[in-house]
């Protein structure tokens, strides 16, 4: 157990490398810091980034947008996937909504998002809809694959109905929310930052990377995207140190 | 007759379950219901604990009491402990103090105290079986319902388990139906006995066995005696 932990994470650290050794090997091999800025110039660039004005400031309000559509998402896709499980008419009636939702294209929402909101909201307005179906598909199929024997046991023993939903719908559909919140976390990312780069926010990652690329500046845009990646990382060990924390819910 | 069962006829898909089924049954004993498999003994169960409606007849006696349901399987909740699982049941019926206080009880009765903040997951198939036996024996229940309860276990912890039910069950007599395939399980525990026939099911005779649980001992005439009929009654064609 012990061994096949440190093997692991030997080989994690081995292709992490490998990985490093690749892009050096491209960037000497086309020898052109515009077109492939090498591992050591993006990590200088990524400090000179860091100590700039605003980049806190951008940071912070990219990682703001992307947890208020985040958590909007997640707070109506349950409320949604409970009300569709819980009712076949309300899934019936979500039902289209939600497949042109999940069909439209990313690009397309985005540009009609800035024709019809102010800048900060549209990145918002976008990883909503982008959230928005995944969540509510993982809590009505949470809901649909409910063990009714035990709904059946809590209802003999006659468990009050409050207490049904918090002791045992909640916990069961956990692992379905956890699974379809940690996909969504990651889809967040990639949707905000996109959005930013067309709607271009005052302070915004997105913002940033698109001034970078004006600028021809590509390690910047290295250095921003590995800002970005490195967000992502710490957002993901936090959904599952919350995921660990709500398994002994009840 | 408190509880009866008037002509009950349940079918599912096209295969008669029960047919024809009439039982007239005290409160305060101990029933005991054998029979083989597919005589629709859970299916019995089940309409007595209202989630089984029949297709044709009358059931009385079993509407507006609490009901303790041991199922086939153990139906715990794998994100509650085994103190947990037991609370689940208890909690809308009793105060905190008394619940602690069942909760101790039952759990040092089937043998579980140094498991009792163990998940479901951890524990063994006997271990969660006997947890199931604990949470339904704690509710405050006036009719039991147990399908098969000591299936799977070993023969001493099933001896033991048996022994300890009878003492619950003397000390507050509620009204329990009991499947079960075992015939000595059904002369150590029932009073009246049913015999079931194969699919469908229906009632093929009624055994009395009044000896008090306490002189109950496979090895004694009387209790041979009984099985002896019991054998003669599921022989007979």
């Amino acid at each position: 157990m012990r061994n096949s932990t440190i093997r692991n994470s030997l080989l994690s650290a081995a292709s992490i490398l490998a990985l490093l050794l690749v892009w050096k090997l491209l960037a000497v091999y086309w020898n052109q810091e515009l077109i492939m800025p090498s591992p050591e110039t993006t990590l200088v660039t990524m400090w000179q980034v860091i100590q700039a004005d605003g980049f806190w400031q951008s940071v912070g309000y990219t990682l703001g947008r992307g947890l208020l559509g985040f958590v909007i998402s997640c707070a109506v896709g349950v409320l949604a996937g409970f009300a569709a499980g819980f009712s076949p008419p309300v899934m019936w009636l979500l039902q289209p909504w939600v497949t042109v939702i999940r069909t439209i294209p990313v690009m397309s929402v985005i540009i009609l998002a800035i024709i019809w909101f102010r800048t900060d909201i549209v990145p918002i307005f976008v990883t909503f809809l982008m959230i928005f179906p995944i969540i509510y598909s993982n809590v009505l199929s949470g809901i649909k694959n409910i063990d009714n024997r035990l709904l059946e046991m809590a209802h003999i023993y006659r468990v009050r109905p409050r207490r049904i939903m918090t002791e045992l719908y909640f916990p069961a559909i956990l692992p379905y929310l956890m699974a379809g919140a940690s996909n969504a976390m990651g889809i967040t990312w990639k949707v905000i930052i996109a959005a930013e780069i067309l709607s271009q926010p005052r302070f915004a990652i997105g913002t940033n990377l698109m001034v970078a690329k004006i600028d021809l500046e590509t390690a910047r845009v290295f250095a921003w995207t590995a800002v970005a990646i490195a967000i992502s990382f710490v957002l993901e060990y936090g959904l599952n140190t919350l995921e660990n924390r709500l398994k002994k819910w009840g | 007759m408190t509880f009866s069962l008037r002509d009950i006829d349940v079918t599912f898909d096209d295969l008669p379950v029960l047919k024809n089924l009439t039982m007239e049954m005290d409160e305060h004993q101990l029933i005991c219901i054998l029979g083989p498999s597919g005589a629709g003994k859970t299916t019995l169960l089940n309409l007595m604990s209202g989630s089984l409606q029949p297709d044709r007849g009358q059931i009385q006696g079993f509407e507006g009491k609490s009901i303790s349901y041991l199922f086939q399987e153990t139906r715990l909740l794998r994100w509650k402990t085994v103190e947990g699982n037991i609370d689940f049941v208890l909690k809308d019926h009793l105060s905190k103090m008394e619940r602690v206080e069942i909760i101790n009880r039952y759990i040092e009765m089937v043998g579980l105290s140094e498991f009792r903040r163990y998940y479901p997951d951890q524990l063994s198939g006997g271990m969660k079986q006997r947890v199931a036996i604990a949470r339904a024996f704690a509710f405050p229940s006036d009719i039991l319902l147990m399908d098969e309860p000591f299936k799977g276990l070993d023969l001493q912890l099933k001896s033991a388990l048996m022994q300890a039910f009878i003492d619950v069950w003397l000390t507050d007599k509620r009204s329990v139906f009991f499947i079960t395939h075992d015939l000595d399980e059904a002369v150590l525990l029932g009073e009246k006995i049913y015999v079931f026939t194969p699919s469908p099911g229906r009632v093929k005779g009624v055994i009395t066995n009044s000896i008090p649980h306490k002189e109950r001992n496979l090895n004694s005439d009387s209790l041979r005696s009984i099985e002896d009929r019991l054998i003669e009654l599921i022989t007979a064609p």
